[in-house]
Formats: C-alpha cells, structure tokens, sequence
C-alpha cells in the first residue's frame, strides 16, 4: 500500500507552519462579512468565541499529526480504519478540500466582478486565479510555505495602516448595547466563523506530515490560529466601529469602510488596497487548499507526484467554482446555512474520532517507522 | 511536457493582464459627474434628475480668453421613474454612461424630500462608482437651479456646494451630512435623519447659493426644518460645532461681545429615573476668544469675564432648548437620544420605551451644563474706544 510513501518530499519547518496558519486563517477575512448578518454589532464577541472553539478542536488536529509523524491524513485513514473504509473518509476530506477551494475561487470572482472590474465575465477571474494558484502548487509546498512570512507581514502592515486611517472616523459606542443579539444568532455565527476560517486549516492535515519536527507543531499552530483570529477581530472591530448600523447592508463590510478614509480629501479611494490585500491572502489559502486537493487525490490514486493530476484538477475546479452559485446572495446563504450539514461532521468530528480510534487500538503500532 | 506547461501557464498569466482593458474607459469617453439633482417631474410617478456634468475642455478657460458662453459644465437633464433609469436616459444626450466617483453632492428638491427620499436613495448607496462621502442636501426650490447658479470664485456649482458643506464649521450652522451620516440614521430605530438645506440667493444679477439650517426628516420624510440656531443647538449636543461667532450681551447691556468658539466638546448621559423620568444629562465645554465688541466697556476684566461666560452658557443653553422644543413638536429624535437610551438600558428601552419613543422623546428633562472658558483677547486689551465709555 502507499501508505508509507508521502507524495509531498519537501520539508517546512515550524516557524514557516506557524506563519502558514495565521496567512490561512487571514484568508478568511472576507467571511466576517457572512458572521455579521448574524451577530451585527457583535460580531467581534463571535470571532473571540470562535478562536476559543476552534483552538480544541484544531488541537484535536495537530495531536492526530503529531501521533502519526510524516504521514499524511489519508495515509493515517488507511492505517486506522482500514484500506476501504479509510479511502471512503478520505474521499470525504477530498470532498471537503474540492468544495472549499471552489468557494474561495468564486469569492475572488465575486470580488473582482462586483468591486474591481464588473464589466469582465466572471470565468476569466476564476481561470487566471486556479492557473495561478496551480502554479504555486506546482512549484511545491516549500516556496508557498516560504512566501508565507511576506504574505502575512504584508498583509498586517496594510490591515494595520486602514485601521488607523479609519480611527478618526470610528466611533467605539457603536459596539453597545451588549448582548443584544438572540443566543441562536450568536452560536449561528460562532459556528461559520469557527468553521471557515480556523476549522478549514484541516487542510494541513495533508501539510503537517511534511514537518520537519512534527512533535513541535502543536504551539506553533495555536499561535498561528490566535494571529490570524487577532487580524480578523481587527477587521470585525473596525468595520462595527466605522459602519455602525448601516454595518447589515453592505455586500462587503471591509470595502465600505474603506472607501470612507478621507484624509485631508487627498488620501481617498483605499478600497483598492483591500482588493489588493484580499487577494493576495485568498491566493494563499486557496494554494494550500489546492495543495491539499492535489496531494490528496495522488495519495488515494497511489500516485507517485500530484503534478501530473494538478492541471486537470485545476480545470475542474473552475467549472465548479463558476457553477457552484448564482449570486453573492446565493454565496452567503449556503455559508451560512448548508455549511452545516456538509461540512460540521468532517470539521469538528472526525480527526477527533481518528484519533480516538489510533489511542484505542495503540496505533501507529511500530515506533520503528521512519519520517519519509 | 513541462516546458509546455510553463509556456502555457505564461501565456495565461500574461492574457490576465488584458482582463484591464474590458472595464476600460478612456478619459474623453467619460462623462464625470460632479453632483446630482433631483427635482419631481410633471408626472408624479416619475423624477427630473440633473446631472452636472464637466466640460473639460473649457476647465480652467473662463474669463481667460476662451468662449464666455461656454460654461466649464454642463447640467444634463431628463426625467425617469427611478434613479437608474433616469441615469441610463441621460445617455440619450451625452453618448456615453455618466462617470459617478467624483459625484460630490446629491441634492434633492424640498417636493421630493417631502414625499420620502427612501426609493430615491437606495442607487447611490448600491452604485459600485458612488462614495458614501458624498453630501447630501435638500434644495428650498429646485435642484437643477441650484447647480446652475454659477459662482463666482469656482468654476463647478457642485463643487462650490461640496466647499460650502465641507466649510460648515465657521459658524456650524449647517452640517455636512454623507450618505453614509443620513443612511445611518435613516436605519436607526429612533434617531431622525437631518440633511443641510441650500437655496439660491438673487445677487442683483448673480445668482448665489447659500447653505444654511437643516432639514429634518420622519423616517424618509421631510417634516420640518431647523433655523441656524437650532442647527446649531443640535450640533453642541452631538459634539459637532467645530467653530463659530456667539453673540453675547455685555455684562451692562451697552453693547455685545462677539466670542469665536475655538474649541467645543459636548457629552451626553442618559439616566431613567427610578420613577421612569428620562434625564439627558448635557455636559458642554467650551473655549472662546475674544473677538469683536461693539461697547467702550474694558471686558478684559476677570469679574466681567465670569459673567460673559455665564452670558455665553445661557446661550449655548438657549439653542439647545431652542433645537429640543422644535424637534419635539414633531416627535422626531434628531439628538438620537433614543440610540443613547438603547445603547445603556438595553432592556427598559426594548420593554418600556421602542414602541412609544416619538411621545416620551417630548417628555425628556434635560440637565445642561455648559462649562465656558474665555482663553484671549486677540490683539486687544483694550478697546479702542474705551474713553468714551468713561
């Protein structure tokens, strides 16, 4: 069986993993925007609720690598449950990376074709992105996983940079009253923000067995959650803080408070810097989601490299991500609401139950097997 | 095979950089709009909507050679059902789609305001090219005049409207409402949205705009207006008087004292009572100099002080009640105290006050201090006059 041979040979290490899961989890900053239907006013409660959720369950996780070193999550499915059974819930997690990489390609579709360029058709968005995150994926896991410093220093400093711009226009009592929003509302939304942005990096269950030090990841994974949860309570803040009550209308929250910086009526029109910085940071999330595709499909296909099926997998994609919704409206419905249902099990549930089982049957049984 | 995979991935990644040139408009295809009317139509169901659009070519030529007929704009109107429709109508005149970012002001006629601004606000708060940094005004006649009314110091009426809302703070008795600001307040449970009002002034054969008082609205309704004063009655009480000239009697009533507000904080706490009374607690510090009297009396005295800053909290005081008793009249929150309330007794105000707030809003008490400070004299210690008074 492959189950000892890893389709991924290059090596990271736990710095590069630690700025990898905060550029992840940053990718998902576009989502806050789906939290505030839910809790309003509030939503900066429900992203720290969310971090402090997420952080067991991604533990959960990181402790089902770290049992297993240098293998991956379907090479651990195999071994724990078995050859067949194992490939059905792999095909789940290859389920799960098919449907998310899909979504952020169309969240850059969506962002290009009703902010940047609304003329284009939407296909040519979402080609050139799947062609270029295949391309980052082509050059393998080390180079994305080099860039991750860049992309998440980047990132902040450009966060950072419309948080004070705004500062002046902000307006801290917007955040009152406290609790005003329905419990259900508030779990609603503490489960899309834990789901999508902290509980997706179950794609680097196909990452951590390419650790160098893999007994290490646990804290540097939390750090990278808790980083990456801090930049996205920045946004939630900011944009309560600056929209206020008119916070529920807008299609995109961030690019509403954008466009008011107004400095001295010269420094202005900044939305562009948000469509920048979205993009580079969804470029990364998706890259490490179709790394996730890729490398998975090799490993249950018993291939020996994911580049042969890279481009094909690409090509599909885009079709998926062009067909997947109607409109943004149709977008965050089904993130809201049938996210549950899809995705819930997987996410919160079964690297938990894999675990369980591994600690049950004293699995991995040899200590003897060597990190590929 | 992989040099052909590299070669097709460029070529790709090279066609993304034409991807510009779909939404490309060149600049002498653009239609830039610098403001917006919208008057009502001789069909009710139907809007007259004035765009102001620039003649770049004559930018920057009047009164230096190029032709005195042309003006550097050109107010493009039609009539439509909808905003957007009416916006698309104008392509009939102009060939090519109105460039909307630089829109600075969206003025609307008091007929319009008066019939509800909702359905006709709702295309510049979605349109992609609109900036919610626009102003926005309601015009005492009709908005297509008031973009006519050429000035004398710009060359854009529109943009001499945007500078004259920009400006408001040198006597705060207007106030420069976004379309962010009147949204806001337009989705408020309580608070009233308010919107500057301009009108065109006949200056023997100029016509000027002036920009002065509020109008004040029922929901999308406009049901009242505010005079300078009470505008600025609001303003202490919102922390919005950036500057402005008071008017205060002398101590003696020989004349008055003329005060340049330099700094202005206003602070406001809600306090329901045990009894269910509703105190808005108002607390407003004030610095001012000493700019102009009109009386040969030495002012510059710390006793006279005292009470010109006593004089100077009575009216501060004064346009407050002044702005509360006209807004009361009507019920309509333009302070927010609502949103206050709502925001520190969460639970009395959704239990006890949501349904009935436009009848209690009438039954506020109010607690106001006013805390003056006069800082300078300017130049005088003396007034020049000062032996005539004796």
């Amino acid at each position: 069986m492959n189950e000892r041979m890893n389709v991924e040979r290059g090596k990271i290490n736990v710095t590069q993993l630690f700025f990898c899961v905060t550029g992840f989890v940053e990718g998902s900053v576009l989502l806050v925007n789906f939290a505030v239907d839910m809790t309003k006013s509030q939503t900066w409660m429900a992203v720290l609720a969310s971090i402090a959720v997420a952080i067991p369950v991604i533990y959960s996780y990181v402790a089902l690598a770290t049992r297993f070193p240098g293998l991956n999550v379907i090479q651990i499915n195999d071994i724990v449950y078995g050859p067949i059974l194992g490939k059905l819930i792999s095909l789940y997690y290859i389920f799960f990376f098919a449907l998310t990489f899909s979504f952020n390609n169309r969240d850059i579709g969506e962002l290009y074709k009703i902010f940047i360029m609304p003329d284009a058709p939407m296909i040519f968005f979402l080609a050139a992105f799947a062609v270029t995150c295949a391309y980052a994926v082509h050059k393998g896991l080390e180079p994305l996983a080099r860039v991750s410093h860049i992309i998440v220093a980047i990132s902040f400093t450009v966060m950072l940079l419309i948080f004070l711009l705004l500062i002046d226009i902000m307006d801290f009592s917007n955040f009152l009253p406290l609790f005003d929003v329905p419990l259900i509302s508030f779990i609603h939304s503490v489960h899309v923000i834990t789901a999508i942005p902290f509980c997706e990096s179950i794609a680097f269950l196909m990452i951590f067995g390419s650790l160098d030090k893999t007994e290490k990841a646990a804290k540097y994974v939390i750090w990278g959650l808790i980083s990456g949860g801090f930049i996205l309570l920045n946004v939630a803040v900011r944009n309560t803080a600056v929209l206020g009550n008119t916070e529920t209308i807008w299609t995109s929250t961030s690019f509403e408070s954008t466009r008011l910086i107004d400095i001295g009526t010269v420094l202005t029109r900044m939305d562009l810097w948000v469509g920048v910085i979205q993009t580079i940071l969804i470029f990364f999330k998706a890259s490490l989601l179709l790394y996730a595709l890729a490398t998975s499909v090799a490993q249950i296909l018993g291939l020996k490299s994911y580049l042969p099926i890279l481009l094909p997998l690409t090509a599909i994609e885009v079709i998926l991500s062009a067909t997947v919704y109607q409109s943004p409206v149709d977008h965050a419905m089904t993130t809201q609401n049938a996210g549950i249902f899809y995705s819930t099990p997987l996410l919160y549930f079964t690297p938990a139950i894999t675990l369980l089982i591994a600690v049950i049957r004293k699995l991995p049984k040899s200590k003897r097997r060597k990190r590929s | 095979m992989k040099n052909t995979a590299v070669k097709i991935a460029t070529i790709l990644l090279m066609i993304t950089l034409l991807f510009g040139c779909l939404d490309g408009r060149e600049l002498s295809e653009l239609e830039i709009v610098v403001g917006i009317g919208i008057d009502s139509a001789d069909d009710p169901d139907s809007i007259k909507l004035t765009a102001q659009v620039v003649n770049v070519s004559q930018l920057g030529l009047s009164g230096s050679g190029g032709d005195p007929d042309s003006k550097p704009y050109w107010n493009a109107a039609t009539t439509g059902t909808t905003i957007f429709e009416a916006i698309r109508q104008i392509t009939h005149k102009t060939g090519n789609r109105l460039f909307v970012p630089h829109c600075e002001v969206v003025i609307y006629s008091k007929d319009v305001a008066k019939q509800g601004l909702y359905k006709h606000l709702d295309f510049f708060l979605r349109a992609i090219e609109m900036r919610l940094t626009s102003f926005i005004l309601i015009a005492e006649g009709k908005a297509g005049e008031v973009l006519d009314a050429k000035p004398q110091t710009e060359e854009l009426p529109a943009v001499n409207i945007y500078n004259l809302v920009k400006s408001y703070g040198f006597t705060s008795h207007l106030y420069d409402v976004t379309l962010k600001e009147f949204s806001s307040r337009l989705i408020s449970e309580a608070t009233a949205p308010v919107a500057p009002l301009i009108k065109v002034v006949q200056e023997g054969e100029n016509k000027d705009v002036q920009v002065m008082g509020l109008a004040v609205f029922k929901e999308d309704k406009m049901i009242d207006e505010l005079n300078m004063d009470e505008t600025r009655g609001l303003l202490w009480v919102i922390n919005e008087v950036k500057s402005g000239v008071l008017i205060v009697p002398t101590p003696e009533e020989s004349g008055v004292a003329v005060f340049e507000i330099e700094t202005a904080k206003g602070k406001v706490k809600p306090e329901i009572t045990d009894d269910g009374k509703i105190i808005m607690h108002i607390d407003i510090k004030l610095q001012a100099n000493l700019s102009e009297q009109t009386t040969a009396e030495k002012l510059a005295r710390p006793e006279i002080f005292e009470k010109l800053q006593d004089n100077m909290s009575e009216v501060v005081v004064q346009e407050i009640m002044s702005a509360y008793e006209k807004s009361s009249k009507t019920g309509s929150d333009i302070f927010g105290f609502g949103d206050m309330i709502h925001k520190k007794y969460n639970k009395k105000w959704h239990e006890q006050l949501e349904e009935d707030w436009e009848e209690i809003y009438k039954t506020i008490e109010f607690d106001i201090k006013v805390d003056s400070k006069i800082t300078k004299t300017n130049l005088l210690k003396n007034p020049v006059t000062q032996k005539l008074g004796g």
